[in-house]
C-alpha cells in the first residue's frame, strides 16, 4: 500500500505539472499532425528495396536448353532493378516461404517445376502457375515483385502466342506466311478468345497467420513513432523526481520513516510504470479520436503498449541511477533518447526498412517497437507481434535490473 | 532515565582521509527533556543528527534511542522518533493536508485513524483555515509549521529538531518555541540543534556544546555558565587618561578586576548593578568622563568563547 501512496503521490503530480502534460500529450499528438498532414496524400510510403527469396524448381524442357524458369530468376536478379529489389536465390520453395515467414524476404517467388515444360510445351491446354508468396506488410514491395514477374510471364506468354499464330499460319498455307500475317495469328492466339494467352499466370498467396488487409495511414506511422520517443521523456520526468527528492530533501526523510529503503524505491519505479502507460493509453485514445487510426487488434496493442511503457520506464530509471543531478539526468537522457530514436526509426514514420540501417534499427528497442506497432496497425495478432514484444521485454528487463542494482547501492 | 544514550559516535567521510564531521561524541538524553546541541556551523550537529535517524551509518560508536541501537535496529528506532529537518521537506505542489496525509501513511498510519491525526496535528500547528492551500503558497513561518507538523503524526517519542527557526522572522519563530515547549509539557523527548545561544538557553534543560565534530562542555546553562564564573564584564572607555582611571577603579569596592584592552578598560564584578555607580563617582572624582560602557551577564557565548578562543558565530 505504501508502494501505491508513492506512486499515486508522483501520478497526482504529474498530472498537475503542465509543462510536463504539454510534452507528454501534446507534442507528440501535434508532431504526428503536422507530418501527417505534411506527407499527407499518400497512403504509405516504403523507401527500401525489397527482399526477394527466389526459388525455381524448374526442371527444363527437353525442346530447349534455356530453363526458362532462370530467366525469371535471372530479371529479378538484374542490376537495372537493384534499388527496388534484392533478390536472392533460394533452395527451394519451402525455403522461400520460410524466409518469408521469419521475414527475411518480404516476397517468395517460386517458379513451379513444369515452367519450361508449358512454355516450350506444344499443350496448347497446359498451364503453369508462379507462385507469389507475400508478407501482408509489404504492398509497394510485393506489388512491385508482382509487376516484374507478370511482365516477364507476358512476354513468354506473348512469344507462345507468336510462335503458336505461325504455326498455325504456316500448317494453312504450307508455304513461309508474310509477316503481318503471322502477327495477326499472334495476335488472335494472345488474345483470351484464342485461349493461348494465359499459360503462365501468377499465384498470389500469403503467410496464412497475419493475413491482413488493413493499411497504415502516415498519420499512424508517424504517431506509433511519436508515441514511443515522447514516453521515453514521459518516463524520464517522473524517474527524475527520484533525484529532485534527493536533493530537496523528501527522499532523505522518506528515509527517516519506518518505510523501508526497497518500499520508497519500489513505489517510485511503479509510478513511472502507471504514468507512462497512462500516457500510451491516452495517446491510443486520441489516436483514434482524432485521427481516426485504428491501432489493430487489442491483444497486440496491449502487448506494445506495456512492453513500450517497460522499456521507457526502465530506461528512465537506469539513467536515473548513475546521474547525480536532475540537470545531468535531463541532459544525458535527452541524448539517449534522440539517438535511439534516430537509430530505431521514430522520425522515419516507417518500418520498412532495409541494409544496414534495417540491422541497426534492431539493436533499439524502440526499433523492435515501432515494427511492432506497424505490424498490429496491419491488423497483426499477438502471434505476429511476438518478437516485436519479447525483444523489446528483454531491453525492459536488463535496464530495470541493472537499475535496481545501481539503486540499492546508492541508496543502501 | 535516559531514553537516548550516545557512545562515542564518530563519523568520517570517505575515510581515511576525509573529513573527520563527529569525533566520540557521547551524551544521555533523559525523558521528557528538551537537549540542545549548541554549536557553530559545521561542528558536526547535523551530522550527528543524521545519525540518529538512522540516515547515516556511523563510522564508529552506536546510540540506543528507545531501547534500540541506530547500527542494529535501525527499523524500531525510526519508529520512535520524528525528525525535523533543517530545510523544508515537504512537496511543494500538494496542500498543507495532502502532505500530512502522504507523511501520515508514510509512519504507518492509514485509515480514519489517519484522518484523525491529520486533522489534530492541523489544529496543533494552526493551520486548519489554510490545509487546503498548496504548500507553495505558504510563508516561510507555515511551511515550518508543516515541517513540523509531519514529524508529529505518528506522536514519536523522540522528536529531533535541527535549526527548525533557521530564516524566519522573530513572530515566526517565536510560535515555534512555544510548541516545542508545549510539546515537552506533555512528556516529549526532545533533540534540538542549534547556532543560537539564546534559543539554546531559553529552551534547554541540558545543552551540550560541539565544535569540530567533539562534545567540548556539557551540562544546564547554570552548570556551563559556571566554567566563566559567575562575574558579569564591564567595559568602559574613558575621554583621557585610561591607565590613571583603572588603577582607581581597582579600588572601587566589588570590582574584583581591572584590564585594559586596547583602548577600553575590561573589569570584572559580582554585582554590576552595585558597581556601576561606584565607577561613574570615581571617574568624576578624578575628573574623566566616562565615554562608553558596556555591561555582559556570563552567558554561553562567553563559555564557547572560553573554551574554544572563537565567538560562537550567530
Amino acid at each position: 500500500m505504501k508502494v501505491l501512496a508513492i506512486a499515486w503521490k508522483d501520478l497526482r503530480s504529474t498530472v498537475r505539472n503542465v509543462p510536463a502534460l504539454v510534452m507528454m500529450l501534446v507534442a507528440p499528438l501535434a508532431l504526428a499532425s503536422l507530418l501527417g498532414f505534411a506527407f499527407g496524400g499518400s497512403e504509405s510510403f516504403e523507401i527500401a528495396a525489397t527482399k526477394v527469396a527466389v526459388a525455381t524448381e524448374d526442371q527444363g524442357s527437353p525442346a530447349s536448353p534455356t530453363v526458362a524458369g532462370c530467366m525469371v530468376a535471372g530479371i529479378l536478379e538484374s542490376p537495372d532493378l537493384k534499388d527496388v529489389l534484392r533478390a536472392t536465390r533460394v533452395k527451394d520453395a519451402a525455403a522461400t516461404r520460410k524466409a518469408v515467414d521469419d521475414g527475411d524476404a518480404a516476397v517468395a517467388v517460386i517458379v513451379p517445376a513444369d515452367f519450361s515444360q508449358v512454355v516450350y510445351g506444344d499443350d496448347p491446354t497446359a498451364t503453369a502457375q508462379v507462385e507469389l508468396y507475400e508478407n501482408p506488410t509489404s504492398e509497394v514491395g510485393g506489388s512491385i515483385v508482382e509487376g516484374v514477374v507478370g511482365q516477364v510471364l507476358a512476354d513468354f506468354n506473348g512469344a507462345r502466342a507468336a510462335a503458336a499464330g505461325a504455326v498455325a499460319v504456316r500448317s494453312d498455307d504450307g508455304g513461309d506466311p508474310p509477316a503481318a500475317q503471322v502477327a495477326a495469328a499472334a495476335a488472335e492466339a494472345f488474345s483470351h478468345d484464342g485461349g493461348v494467352a494465359s499459360v503462365l499466370d501468377i499465384a498470389q498467396r500469403s503467410p496464412k497467420v497475419g493475413k491482413t488487409e488493413n493499411e497504415v495511414s502516415v498519420t499512424g506511422a508517424i504517431l506509433s513513432g511519436m508515441m514511443v520517443f515522447f514516453m521515453f521523456f514521459g518516463a524520464a520526468n517522473v524517474a527524475r523526481t527520484i533525484l529532485t527528492e534527493d536533493r530537496d530533501g523528501t527522499m532523505p526523510r522518506l528515509f527517516t520513516t519506518p518505510t523501508r529503503h526497497g518500499t520508497i524505491i519500489g513505489g517510485k519505479f511503479v509510478s513511472v510504470f502507471v504514468t507512462v502507460l497512462l500516457q500510451a493509453v491516452v495517446l491510443l485514445i486520441a489516436g483514434r479520436l482524432i485521427f481516426g487510426i485504428d491501432w489493430g487488434r487489442i491483444d497486440a496493442v496491449v502487448l506494445l503498449t506495456l512492453v513500450a511503457a517497460g522499456v521507457a520506464g526502465g530506461l528512465a530509471l537506469l539513467i536515473i541511477a548513475f546521474a547525480k543531478t536532475p540537470a545531468q539526468a535531463g541532459a544525458i537522457g535527452s541524448g539517449i533518447y534522440l539517438v535511439l530514436a534516430l537509430l530505431g526509426g521514430n522520425f522515419t514514420g516507417t518500418a520498412q526498412t532495409s541494409g544496414t540501417y534495417a540491422v541497426v534499427q534492431k539493436l533499439t528497442p524502440n526499433g523492435w517497437l515501432i515494427q511492432g506497432w506497424d505490424t498490429a496497425m496491419r491488423g497483426g495478432g499477438a502471434v505476429d507481434v511476438r518478437w516485436q514484444v519479447l525483444v523489446p521485454l528483454g531491453f525492459a528487463v536488463a535496464f530495470f535490473f541493472f537499475a535496481v542494482l545501481r539503486m540499492r547501492r546508492r541508496f543502501a | 532515565m535516559s531514553i537516548v544514550e550516545v557512545q562515542e559516535l564518530r563519523k568520517q567521510y570517505d575515510p581515511p582521509k576525509g573529513v573527520l564531521a563527529v569525533d566520540g561524541v557521547s551524551f544521555d538524553i533523559a525523558e521528557g527533556e528538551i537537549f540542545s546541541l549548541l554549536g557553530p556551523n559545521g561542528a558536526g550537529k547535523s551530522t550527528t543528527i543524521s545519525m540518529l535517524s538512522c540516515l547515516l551509518k556511523p563510522t564508529g560508536g552506536d546510540a540506543m534511542v528507545g531501547g534500540n541501537s541506530i547500527v542494529h535496529q535501525a527499523q524500531a528506532v525510526k519508529e520512535t522518533i520524528g525528525v525535523v529537518p533543517q530545510d523544508i521537506a515537504l512537496y511543494p505542489d500538494m496542500s498543507a493536508r495532502e502532505n500530512l496525509t502522504f507523511w501520515g501513511r508514510m509512519y504507518g498510519l492509514s485509515g480514519d485513524a489517519l484522518k484523525k491525526r491529520v486533522e489534530e496535528v492541523l489544529e496543533l500547528i494552526t493551520l486548519i483555515d489554510r490545509q487546503k492551500d498548496r504548500v507553495d503558497k505558504f510563508s516561510g513561518g507555515m511551511k515550518r509549521r508543516v515541517n513540523i507538523g509531519v514529524a508529529l503524526l505518528h506522536k514519536p517519542k523522540v522528536l529531533y529538531l535541527d535549526e527548525p527557526t533557521v530564516g524566519i522572522d522573530p513572530q515566526s519563530r517565536r510560535s515555534i518555541l512555544d510548541g516545542i515547549l508545549a510539546l515537552r509539557a506533555q512528556g516529549m523527548t526532545i533533540l534540538y540543534t542549534t547556532h543560537y545561544m539564546a534559543v539554546a538557553q531559553e529552551l534547554s534543560d541540558r545543552i551540550g556544546i560541539v565544535d569540530n565534530g567533539k562534545m567540548i562542555a556539557l551540562g544546564s546553562h547554570e552548570e556551563l555558565v559556571r566554567i566563566v564564573g559567575q562575574q558579569s564584564r564591564v567595559t568602559a572607555r574613558v575621554d583621557h587618561y585610561l591607565e590613571g582611571m583603572a588603577e582607581r577603579w581597582r579600588e572601587v569596592p566589588g570590582v574584583e578586576k581591572v584590564d585594559i584592552e586596547e583602548d577600553e578598560a575590561v573589569l570584572l564584578t559580582d554585582d554590576a548593578n552595585e558597581v556601576l555607580p561606584r565607577l561613574f563617582e570615581a571617574a568624576a572624582a578624578a575628573g574623566s568622563r566616562i565615554t562608553e560602557i558596556n555591561v555582559r551577564e556570563p552567558n554561553l557565548e562567553m563559555v564557547f568563547l572560553h573554551l574554544t578562543g572563537r565567538a560562537l558565530r550567530e
